[in-house]
């Protein structure tokens, strides 16, 4: 479907990544109009080139965001760009959230509950899994919880994995197959992957679950239109400020032009969507869209992680596999396994290794540089191994988007994301840390040593939760006070959990997507 | 060179060409973003942090890539929250290394000889040396060697150097 006008649509959708292309689907699919806005370009699997410089091209630099507070939060690295947003380049590790996860505040008393629990949103899972497909072992994976087995079987595991494994059982520790949406045989039209470490550049092959090959085909078959290079730049209200009708958005002819829809879905992940209903403020939201709480942009939550590295005498085959690893453990994922911290930890064990990049061979050690530098980089090419903790960080109201100072090329504010870390995200890291040399020495290691902390993957800001007095949007991500206002994507997470967002980014979206079109004749 | 090498857009001898930036360094290209000295200045701290890369292009690749639009800029600077345009970070970092290598030995930092050269890179990881005005010094350091390590390790040559296999799905363009 082509238009040339701005007429009133059923739905608008701001963002192409992972959650705006599968509500693009979903709503189109069942009848809808739908038009989707990117603000970047409309890439291509052509266009995924495998370089880690090229890879960069794939972050998010604009409109910039300034990331103040003690710890950066990782604004550009975990941010996307363009058609599939940032999951583009994800690494597709998808465990699953644990029941646990859901209800922290009542657990606890600290951190926030979810508005819904496990079992409501395992369906949701099972679909999704099933609809792009998910490698791994189930029986193996003892921690996961219930829901039904992965239609592909699991990853290898190679030489490095192998023998980081060996540390792992030598500690009295489990390890089993990572959960990934990597395509390990042929699927659905979809080939297997090739093990070859290029994820991070995103994978033009279709192996790995990206929107190009998943959700955004479908849209498009099923009548979605998709304007990319479009920014949005606020919500449109109606005089009563009750409901929705539209967006303003700069096209790339540089004028401002309004998209009137009965609905409006904000999927412009972490930092942009509680920007957007920031700038959306009218007379009867003074705060901002969805601000009754005065929680927009509040609980910005990034997984604290380190790397920890061995060098081992043998030959790793460090170049071989996937980005985010080979292996899982979560033996420390209940909420008080580690002494003197709440909250949970895992181990992804195995990554496969660039030389160059963030997370290449070279920054692995960023103190060796002159004669000493190559003799390093030689020895690590082979005998390098890595495993990654990723820490659950508790949500904290002062970690938050907010308006800064500066504006963008339409002269909107630009956001600020403050964000540092607490002190039992840093107990659960330190602990790690701890526990990773252990088993690097116990795995045959000659030497180890950990990364600086790093934040991965960006959640929160616009949290879901039972009422307006403490959340921002219901568990369907309808904002409580504009219903016909949706925001999808990772934004909607009250807590982190330990794990990876995308699985559940897609299952929270499938959700909000099919409840939408369930309950259409409240918005057309 | 190789098909789907590093390539950048060079004036040289008053033409542009698309060239690899090893081929532009040996062709003396002439910066359009960078003073002199601050090519100069960059391709000296890059070789004392990693070696081989003033050969490999380091001047002129970061040159071409504070002429691009930043957001196809390739610059690692992007991954450490320094915020667009790219340029303002690196000339006043280079602008810190020279008052500090000023304030250490009386001369600039492009004049130093190999061991000061080194020892002086080596310290801005720990934070800014005496005489230090510019961005955050670790930050400076960590970006300038991510730089020097892509064009000196992360290319299909700098792979078959260390013996890594480079198992390419799609290589990048000539045209950069």
């Amino acid at each position: 479907m082509s238009r040339s006008t701005n007429d009133e649509v059923d739905v608008v959708i701001v963002g192409a990544g992972a959650a705006g292309s599968l509500h693009a689907a979903v709503l189109a699919a069942a009848g809808r109009s739908v038009v989707v806005f990117e603000g970047g370009p409309p890439r291509k699997l052509g266009d995924l080139y495998s370089s880690q410089l090229w890879a960069r091209r794939l972050k998010w630099t604009s409109p910039a965001a300034s990331d103040v507070g003690a710890d950066g939060a990782g604004v550009s690295f975990n941010g996307g760009h363009g058609y599939g947003g940032a999951a583009i380049h994800h690494y597709a590790v998808w465990p699953r959230l644990h029941a646990a996860d859901f209800r922290m505040a009542s657990d606890h008393g600290r951190g926030l509950d979810w508005p819904i629990d496990y079992d409501t949103l395992r369906p949701f899972y099972d679909r999704v899994q099933a609809d792009v497909g998910v490698a791994g072992d189930a029986t193996q994976e003892k921690w996961r919880p219930p829901g039904v087995a992965y239609p592909l079987p699991p990853i290898p595991a190679f030489a490095q994995a192998q023998a980081i494994a060996r540390g792992f059982a030598a500690r009295g520790l489990t390890t089993a197959p990572l959960p990934v949406a990597i395509l390990t045989e042929a699927y659905n039209g979809r080939p297997a992957c090739l093990m070859d470490g290029w994820c991070d550049a995103g994978c033009p092959t279709g192996a790995l679950a990206n929107p190009l090959v998943t959700y955004i085909p479908r849209a498009l078959k099923a009548g979605a239109e998709f304007r990319a290079n479009a920014h949005v730049t606020r919500v449109l209200m109606d005089a009563a400020g009750n409901r929705a009708i539209g967006v303003e958005y700069v096209g790339t002819d540089g004028a401002r032009q309004v998209q009137r829809a009965r609905a409006v879905v904000l999927a412009a992940f972490a930092i942009e969507t509680p920007r957007i209903l920031f700038n959306s403020a009218t007379g009867k939201h003074a705060g901002g869209l969805g601000n009754a709480s005065g929680l927009l942009g509040s609980y910005l939550m990034a997984h604290p992680s380190i790397s920890v590295f061995g060098m081992f005498d043998q030959d790793m085959q460090n170049y071989l596999g996937p980005t985010g690893g080979q292996l899982l453990n979560q033996d420390h994922f209940a909420k008080d396994a580690t002494p003197g911290a709440l909250g949970s930890r895992q181990w992804m064990i195995a990554q496969a290794l660039k030389p160059n990049d963030l997370l290449g061979i070279a920054m692995s050690r960023p103190d060796i540089i002159g004669p000493a530098l190559d003799p390093f980089m030689r020895k690590a090419a082979r005998g390098l191994g890595n495993m990654v903790a990723l820490c659950e960080p508790l949500p904290d109201s002062a970690n938050r988007v907010s308006l800064g100072a500066g504006r963008d090329a339409h002269g909107l504010p630009l956001a600020q994301v403050t964000h540092r870390y607490g002190n039992d995200a840093k107990a659960l890291i330190a602990a790690a840390a701890d526990e990773g040399a252990a088993i690097m020495r116990a795995a045959g290691a000659s030497e180890n040593w950990r990364s600086p902390i790093a934040g991965q993957h960006l959640m929160g800001g616009c949290v879901m939760g039972r009422d307006s007095v403490s959340s921002v949007t219901d568990s369907l991500g309808r904002l409580h006070d504009v219903p016909n206002l949706i925001v999808a994507g990772p934004s909607l997470f009250p807590t982190a959990s330990a794990v990876n967002p995308t699985f559940t980014v897609h299952a929270l979206a499938l959700r909000s997507a099919e409840a939408l079109v369930r309950d259409w004749s409240q918005f057309g | 060179m190789k098909a789907g090498a590093l390539t950048i857009a060079c004036l040289v001898a008053g033409k542009v060409v698309r060239i690899s930036p090893a081929e532009a360094h040996a062709l003396a290209a002439a910066p359009q973003v960078l003073l002199p000295h601050e090519a100069e200045t960059l391709g000296h701290l890059a070789e004392a942090m990693v070696p081989g890369a003033r050969a490999a292009g380091i001047a002129e690749y970061v040159d071409s890539q504070l002429f691009a639009d930043p957001s196809e800029s390739l610059l690692i600077a992007r991954y450490f929250g320094v915020l667009p345009p790219f340029c303002e970070f690196y000339t006043s970092g280079f602008a810190g290394l020279d008052a500090a290598a000023k304030s250490a030995h009386g001369k600039p930092f492009a004049a130093l000889a190999a061991e000061p050269a080194l020892t002086l890179a080596a310290s801005l990881l720990a934070g800014p040396p005496p005489g230090w005005a510019g961005p955050p010094a670790p930050l400076f350091y960590l970006a300038l060697r991510g730089d020097a390590v892509d064009v000196v390790y992360g290319t299909q040559a700098g792979f078959e150097m260390l013996g890594v296999p480079y198992m390419e799905h799609i290589l990048p363009p000539r045209r950069w």
